[in-house]
């Protein structure tokens, strides 16, 4: 047997520091908490009992999930949680399955968290996803009513997603889209909801959700769409390393022209204006690379408008939001500024010109003509 | 004559249905139905067709990459786009990426559990460290009554492995099997964004732009996984199926050992060596593809035809969709997706396709046969049959092959980067109209896209699915879908205890979830099991 193959399975208290340590980083805590944290894994206060659902999934966010290696998902599974139910992961089938959601229902009633992947088809009474014979909706219903805390992995989960383009009426646990759809008011009362959305959902945002709740017993600080603040107070587009090229109007128009890469991606549709996560910073699968930075355009998938709203997903916008000032179209107010273009001036600098005020900071360049496609 | 369901059949993706109908221990009838639809056909319609790769590959989120590469040459084609040379390496070491770890994710998180009696790790008192720490932490969690997600199960029968060091050495490459699934995750990464549901591919190529220092990374963590692949996946695979599992691959558990079982198979070219010499090369033509595609009917190995795209239809009769009056089956490029969930008769989402008006088997076995992998032809000559078996040994044996094949591809890219930089793109206008499809052979068989464009808008946009062939429910004629005829005959001597239908299922790697009850047809009572 080579040395490689060892499996690591038993964390060392270094290993639970280090993932303590990654978590109070990644929530905005103070590293004060490590310590705490670190306890509260390796003791796995009752290891609370985990019920995964999929409704309307493509598994993404499961194998997402999977792709952790800080700490390695097994680790997570044999350590920190007790996972009762999950389609793709568990060994029992049919009855024996079905049979181990019920009895952690009613064994830990009140104690269990319910982490929740896929939409949920409303349309002809839940009839586009049933499972052991009843509609998803229901089930969502039954197991949420004596859940501890509800997580929303994924878009889908969170506003519907893509299925919400669909013909089956597929909602998130609360949001359908940018409103709350009310279905499951009464079996939510008060207890505490997190939204974790991207398209798929990402393993370190769960993964630090999960040990702030095992610490504190509490989930982190939320936004109005319930997406933690310390994962989801960012703006893509303020923090992109693309964004000097966006000021001096350098931008890719041609994915073929090697002497246009690393520029801005915004006439290729990027959403990242209205995109608020923490990828820029974050990135994925242990800080590799995003969308961006592989030179695709940001969808915004963290977002509620996320896809309908947002399609054709590689076609330029013609507006643009702006914190304070809302929605502005970018050539309507390009073309009242003297002598520059949309494609030679910033966001900011359009915003305050709105305002009236004065911005002279922001270098004027000549613009790019560009063709739009097709 | 008793009637099980089984409703979720676990560790496969998506929601599936399994019914079996059993007489004296033997399943004399079965149904496989979808359980879940989310329309994706219905929406990509009247958008924009760059829209659609995606989508696609947020079809599924465990082979993405292939829906991906085959809506991306759907669009190629119609849009008259050539690759770049780049562009194609860099998609064809995406899905070989994947492929390897899809396949030994598969063996041991998603079948392995059906043959191994996990508990036996308890009584492991051999000197390996790394094992005895694993029989520790199992058994600290055995004494804590907590061993989700291992249990509750099936009971145990003669296939069961119970050997404790085989059992312990096989959970010890589980965990490892996670780790290097995510590690493969990471590897991807470089060439395509995010994983799951990659970013860069899309019509013409695959926008990323690796350095030099990026690729060596990339080769370094590929030589791991292939490393994996080689001396761990492989190995087990082949010491479980020639062991304990022998007799079920000599009697062609799963396939042949049903008479009646079609043995017609079918798969499509993949991994394109060079651009296409001509449009009927360019995503189907197969003569300078790694693999290679063909059709087999009624397991007449020796006379493997082409694959006629046009001979493929799709029915519709006992699907939850509605046909114009009179229409029995369509082409997919003619494709309808009009649902009716209340339809009488009907009891599945997925359609019934149909080559030549016959039900075929796709997946890795199909790859197997087609391309006689040498190690394949060995064990049927040995005496073992097509089925269950030989699916979990043609996995391992073609992950070891793309995986030694990418290491060439990685270091053509290295050549490529170290001359400039690296572009996979030919950025295309979206035309007027047109028609186009793209296929490729994913992890778990034949899959197709074929998408129509009207005044620059998708008019039309059909998949058929590796899974909608396998699962398929019956047909116009109620010629029963591969799953079912694989389901007949196979022994199931206790009723409370249906562990070979999950085998044999999961042979597929299904990606659709599914369930299990069982029901007494007489009081239609459905009994509750306590599991041990």
């Amino acid at each position: 047997m080579r040395d490689f193959l060892f499996p690591t399975i038993e964390l060392t208290r270094r290993d639970f520091l280090k993932v303590a340590g990654g978590a109070a980083a990644l929530l905005g805590l103070s590293q004060a908490l490590t310590p705490q944290m670190a306890k509260a894994l390796e003791e796995s206060i009752g290891k609370p009992a985990v019920i995964w659902l999929e409704g309307q999934d493509c598994t993404g966010c499961s194998e997402s999930f999977v792709n952790s290696l800080e700490p390695v998902t097994t680790s997570i599974l044999l350590n920190s949680i007790s996972l009762r139910y999950h389609e793709t992961l568990m060994a029992a089938s049919g009855y024996h399955a079905e049979g181990a959601r019920q009895e952690t229902i009613k064994q830990e009633k009140g104690k269990y968290i319910l982490v929740i992947e896929g939409s949920i088809p409303l349309a002809e009474d839940g009839k586009y996803c049933v499972i052991a014979g009843a509609p998803f909706k229901e089930i969502v219903r039954e197991t949420a009513a004596d859940a501890a805390a509800i997580i929303c992995v994924g878009s889908c989960a969170t506003y519907g997603g893509i299925p919400r383009s669909g013909p089956t009426d597929a909602v998130g646990y609360l949001f359908r889209g940018t409103q709350k759809h009310h279905e499951y008011d009464d079996v939510t009362g008060n207890k505490p909801v997190v939204n974790l959305p991207t398209c798929p959902v990402h393993p370190e945002r769960l993964v630090a959700t999960i040990v702030h709740y095992l610490t504190f017993g509490t989930i982190p600080p939320l936004d109005h769409f319930l997406r933690p603040k310390a994962f989801y107070g960012f703006n893509q587009h303020d923090n992109c390393e693309r964004r000097g090229q966006f000021e001096a109007g350098r931008f890719v128009t041609d994915w073929g022209d090697p002497s246009q890469q690393g520029y801005c991606l915004y006439m290729k549709g990027c959403r990242g204006p209205v995109a608020n996560q923490d990828c820029w910073k974050r990135r994925w699968n242990q800080r590799t690379n995003y969308c961006i930075k592989a030179n695709t355009p940001c969808v915004a998938c963290s977002e509620p408008e996320f896809f309908e709203w947002f399609s054709p997903v590689y076609e330029r916008q013609y507006d643009i939001s702006v914190p304070g000032i809302g929605r502005v179209d970018i050539d309507k107010v390009a073309a009242s500024v003297a002598g520059a273009t949309a494609a030679g001036i910033g966001v900011h600098m359009l915003a305050s010109h709105i305002k009236g005020k004065r911005d002279d900071s922001s270098a004027d360049t000549e613009p790019k003509t560009e063709a739009k496609e097709s | 004559m008793t009637r099980i369901v089984i409703d979720p059949l676990t560790r496969i993706e998506g929601h599936l249905k399994i019914e079996v109908e059993v007489e004296n221990g033997k399943v004399v009838d079965a149904w496989s139905a979808g359980m879940m639809a989310r329309g994706w056909e219905v929406l990509l319609k009247d958008r924009d067709p760059r829209d659609a790769p995606y989508l696609s590959s947020r079809v599924c989120g465990v082979c993405e990459g292939v829906h991906t590469v085959a809506s991306a040459q759907a669009l190629d084609h119609a849009f008259g786009a050539e690759i770049p040379e780049a562009g194609r390496i860099m998609r064809n070491l995406f899905c070989s990426g994947l492929y390897m770890h899809d396949h030994f994710i598969h063996f041991y998180v998603l079948s392995a559990l059906d043959y191994l009696d996990i508990m036996a790790v308890a009584s492991y008192n051999g000197s390996d460290p790394g094992l005895r720490a694993l029989r520790d932490k199992i058994a600290a969690l055995a004494k804590n009554k907590d061993t989700s997600p291992f249990t509750p199960r099936y009971k145990l029968d003669e296939f069961c492995v119970t050997d404790p060091e085989t059992v312990t050495t096989l959970v010890s490459h589980y965990v490892k099997a996670v780790e290097m699934k995510a590690k493969s995750s990471k590897m991807l990464n470089i060439i395509c964004g995010i994983q799951p549901n990659p970013a860069t591919i899309m019509a013409g190529g695959c926008t990323a732009t690796p350095s030099v220092e990026e690729l060596r990374e990339f080769r370094t963590l590929w030589e791991e996984q292939l490393d994996f692949v080689e001396n761990v996946y492989l190995k087990d695979v082949i010491a479980v199926g020639t062991g304990p599992l022998l007799p079920l691959a000599l009697n062609g558990f799963g396939g042949d050992m049903n008479p009646d079982y079609h043995g017609n198979y079918m798969c499509y070219p993949m991994f394109p060596q060079d651009n296409p010499a001509s449009e009927a090369d360019y995503s189907f033509g197969g003569s300078n593809h790694l693999v290679k595609g063909g059709v087999i009917f009624n397991t007449q190995l020796n006379a493997t035809g082409a694959v006629d795209y046009g001979k493929i239809t799709e029915s519709v009769t006992t699907s939850w969709y509605d046909y114009p009056a009179g229409v029995d089956n369509l082409h997919p490029s003619e494709g309808l997706t009009k649902f009716n969930p209340n339809k009488p008769g009907a009891y599945s989402f997925i359609k019934a396709p149909r080559y030549d008006g016959q039900p075929m088997e796709v997946g890795p076995l199909a790859r197997g046969l087609v391309n006689q992998f040498p190690e394949l032809m060995d064990l049927i000559n040995a005496g073992a049959k097509p089925g269950a078996i030989a699916r979990h040994f043609c996995r391992a044996i073609e992950s070891r092959d793309v995986g030694r094949a990418g290491l060439a591809w990685i270091d053509r890219l290295i050549e490529l980067a170290s001359k400039g930089p690296i572009v996979g793109m030919n950025d295309k206008k979206v035309p007027r109209s047109a028609r186009g499809m793209g296929v490729w052979d994913a992890p778990r068989g034949a899959l197709g896209h074929w998408i129509e464009i009207e005044d620059h808008r998708i008019k039309n946009y059909q998949l058929v699915v590796p899974s909608t062939w396998n699962a398929s429910p019956r047909d116009e004629k109620s010629v029963r879908g591969t799953y079912e005829q694989a389901l007949i005959g196979t022994p199931v001597p206790d009723v409370d205890n249906p562990i070979n239908l999950v085998r044999i299922i999961r042979s597929f790697d299904p990606c659709l979830a599914c369930a299990i009850h069982l029901i007494d047809p007489e009081t239609n009572d459905i009994k509750v099991y306590k599991v041990a």
